[in-house]
């Protein structure tokens, strides 16, 4: 499979295996077919190696000099009489026809990087054809080694070989009911069977899981106007079916039952059960290598650093997530921003990050300014008393109390840049009242509003 | 009778051998059952003061235990100082939470306080009961140093709960509560009252007084007047300066 995140090409070593089918061209023939019947749309080529094959599947000489883009696999309404001779490229075997197909094709066939072709574009050179008269040493110093390599790759004067791509293993576990039930008890036994055995296979293969996906299959509510002296098996034949899914996404590949299971009882409490349950599925949608855990020879009681703390605090993570939502567990970052309010972004927690490595390092008096502990989401709209009207508090107003301010730090001047959208410009006062609360005050300098922006808790 | 009260001596009439037998027995039960189950051998957290250090019995907060915050409304400085211990807690790795119900919390400052960013979780709830219960969570994982809530009400039966999590836990579990609940009964190992004070001179700190409210492991009725320099960011609270304050007269004002 091609090495890129959206994957457009297969490669296949087919090396001594058309004579099973008579000859490469019934071989080809084949493949196209079956690939057609799965409803895909397929340039295919053989060729002596895979950079050639490559080529000529992706490009073909056009008479006029143009180029033909690359297709892709696309899905087409599956009719196999569409399928023509031109989908199915043959190179002979031998380094002679090899470079005469590659004469003619652009220089994109050779897979080389975009900065490399536009070099060559800018020199008049286009199609492969034209490389070959000049001098490789001067090519390899001019455009740079990959040119030289792709191009001995697709010749066979180099040797590429293909990784091979092992089938995505499937973790899924399924369990059939013979007897419907609506008791949470006996379904949650089931679920608790069913993921021991997925974190078996989950270990046996080395993966862990990072999203459960279940999916429970029940009866819709049986409805009153089904005669009663049906039997139950007609009645459930006819009854509709309705499945209840959900998903468990976690922080960290896990393969531990007790995690797990915790995990989707968490999720299983909150759901309602539409009917009787016929089947249960449990599916490790996306699976990530598990990270070998070393047994610790001395398992500290006090020490809160390292794999096994990191491990608890995902475990943590993923347990508040679950109940309370993704989007409820956050980790704080900081951002260069003058506005207070957008100095810090909330991330979800990610990896490897959530690990307490002792106290920080203290901002010194230089760094930044003193901000309130508490900032209040939307500055609330306060009545001030000032001096002077420009000037610092002498007395606000709030939630109907009233404070006497005995001290202010300030002005400090905030404002954002034009560019940012609406402007912010204020004028922020730190001020102690007459009882020692301290307030962070400004007045907004496009009407001279005052407003209560945090608490210095 | 508040738990933590140890047993009157009976003053006066000598005691028999095995009546001081009998009641050193009994004394040990008692610090059992209500006692920590952590190992005595455990160090206490500093609460990242000399001077509200002097003012608890074991020298800092206990492994393992609630620590309340009374706070005296919008202003106080109560939770800075909960800032500070939990730094201290979290010196020696683990993880800061955060139970953040009002989205009021603003991480830039106490980062600058000194927590790290990388050990900073903070938890949103939508109510009340799913705030408890993420508390509840936190304070059981041995890797939470420290958790720091703004519980709105606390029957006895969560905040017991809530005790034997911490414990389990092994550590800190920060409360900061509305001065209105200082005559409730608590399942904190230490209960602090601490409230804002006029400063003394333009410039200088914020003065806040700190009172020992009651300790588990005795004593109470202490206070401090305590300076918390934030503009210069240093940690260390120095002790009251020579200007006398009252802070009984202060609040009431």
């Amino acid at each position: 499979m091609e090495d890129s995140p959206h994957p457009q090409s297969l490669f296949l070593d087919v090396t001594g295996l058309e004579h099973l089918f008579g000859n490469e061209a019934s071989l080809g023939q084949r493949i196209l077919d079956a690939l057609h019947r799965r409803g895909l749309s397929v340039r295919m080529a053989i060729a002596d190696t895979p950079g050639a094959a490559w080529a000529a599947a992706h490009f073909e000489a056009a008479c006029d000099g143009t180029r033909e883009a690359a297709c892709g696999l696309a899905r087409l309404p599956g009719d196999p009489n569409t399928l023509s001779r031109k989908r199915l490229t043959i190179i002979p075997p031998g380094e002679t026809p090899t470079q005469n197909a590659l004469h003619p094709l652009p220089l994109e066939a050779l897979r080389l990087p975009e900065q490399v072709v536009e070099r060559l574009h800018s020199v008049g050179i286009h199609r492969i054809g034209q490389l070959e008269p000049l001098p490789r040493q001067d090519l390899a110093l001019r455009f740079g080694p990959a040119l030289i390599d792709r191009w001995d790759q697709a010749l066979g004067r180099r040797a590429e070989p293909i990784p091979a791509c092992p089938p995505a293993r499937v973790f899924q576990v399924q369990e059939d009911l013979e007897y419907p039930t609506a008791r949470r008890e006996i379904v949650e036994s089931i679920l608790h069977r069913l993921i021991r055995r997925l974190t078996e296979m989950l270990l046996a293969g080395g993966r862990g899981a990072m999203r459960v996906d279940c999916r429970l299959d029940c009866h819709a509510s049986v409805r009153a106007e089904h005669a009663p002296y049906e039997q139950a098996s007609v009645r459930a034949k006819h009854a509709p079916y309705e499945a209840v899914e959900f998903s468990v996404g976690l922080f960290r590949p896990s393969a531990s039952a007790q995690h797990l299971l915790g995990l989707v009882r968490l999720r299983l409490e909150r759901l309602r059960i539409a009917g009787p349950v016929t089947a249960v599925s449990i599916d490790a949608a996306t699976t990530a290598p598990l990270e070998r855990r070393q047994e610790e020879l001395f398992d500290l009681d006090g020490d809160r650093s390292g794999r096994s703390s990191r491990r608890l605090m995902a475990g943590l993570v993923d347990r508040l997530a679950s109940r309370l939502g993704r989007g409820a567990v956050l980790c704080p970052r900081l951002l260069s921003d003058a506005q207070p309010e957008r100095a810090y972004r909330y991330d979800l927690p990610k990896g490897e990050r959530i690990q307490g490595r002792g106290a920080g390092r203290l901002a010194t008096a230089w760094d930044r300014p003193s901000r309130p502990l508490r900032l209040i989401g939307q500055p609330m709209p306060v009545s001030v008393v000032s001096l002077v009207p420009d000037g610092p508090p002498v007395r606000f107003l709030v939630r109907g109390q009233e404070h006497r301010i005995e001290q202010v730090w300030g002005p400090e001047r905030i404002e954002t840049g034009w560019w940012r959208g609406p402007m912010v410009a204020r004028d922020y006062y730190r001020v102690e009242t007459s009882l020692g609360r301290r307030f962070w005050l400004f007045r907004r300098l496009s009407d001279g509003r005052w407003f209560l922006h945090g608490m210095f808790e | 009778m508040s738990p933590g009260s140890s047993i009157p001596p009976n003053l006066g009439a000598p005691r028999s051998q095995a009546t001081e037998r009998l009641v050193e027995a009994l004394r040990a039960r008692m610090a059992r059952w209500e006692g920590s189950r952590r190992p005595p051998g455990d160090t206490p957290v500093s609460t990242g003061s000399q001077a509200i250090d002097a003012l608890l019995p074991g020298r800092g907060f206990r492994r393992g235990t609630l620590v309340e915050w009374l706070t005296a409304g919008e202003g106080g400085g109560a939770e800075s100082l909960a800032l500070v211990a939990a730094r201290e807690a979290c010196r020696e790795g683990g993880a800061l939470v955060i139970l953040d119900r009002h989205r009021e919390f603003y991480p830039p400052e106490a980062i600058r306080q000194g927590i790290e960013p990388e050990g900073l979780i903070v938890v949103q709830a939508a109510s009340q009961a799913d705030n408890l219960w993420a508390l509840d969570q936190a304070l059981r994982c041995p890797a939470v140093a420290a958790a720091l809530a703004w519980p709105e009400k606390l029957d006895p039966k969560t905040f017991r709960r809530m005790q034997l999590a911490v414990e389990q836990g092994g550590g800190l579990g920060l409360l900061v509560r509305p001065e209105q609940v200082r005559h409730e009964p608590s399942w904190a190992d230490v209960r602090l009252w601490v409230r804002p004070l006029p400063s003394a001179e333009p410039g200088t700190g914020r003065r806040l007084s700190v009172e020992l409210l009651r300790s588990r492991q005795g004593g109470g009725g202490g206070s401090v007047e305590v300076e918390f320099e934030d503009e210069s960011h240093a940690v260390h609270l120095a002790p009251p300066r020579a200007r006398p304050a009252d802070p009984r007269r202060a609040a009431g004002a």
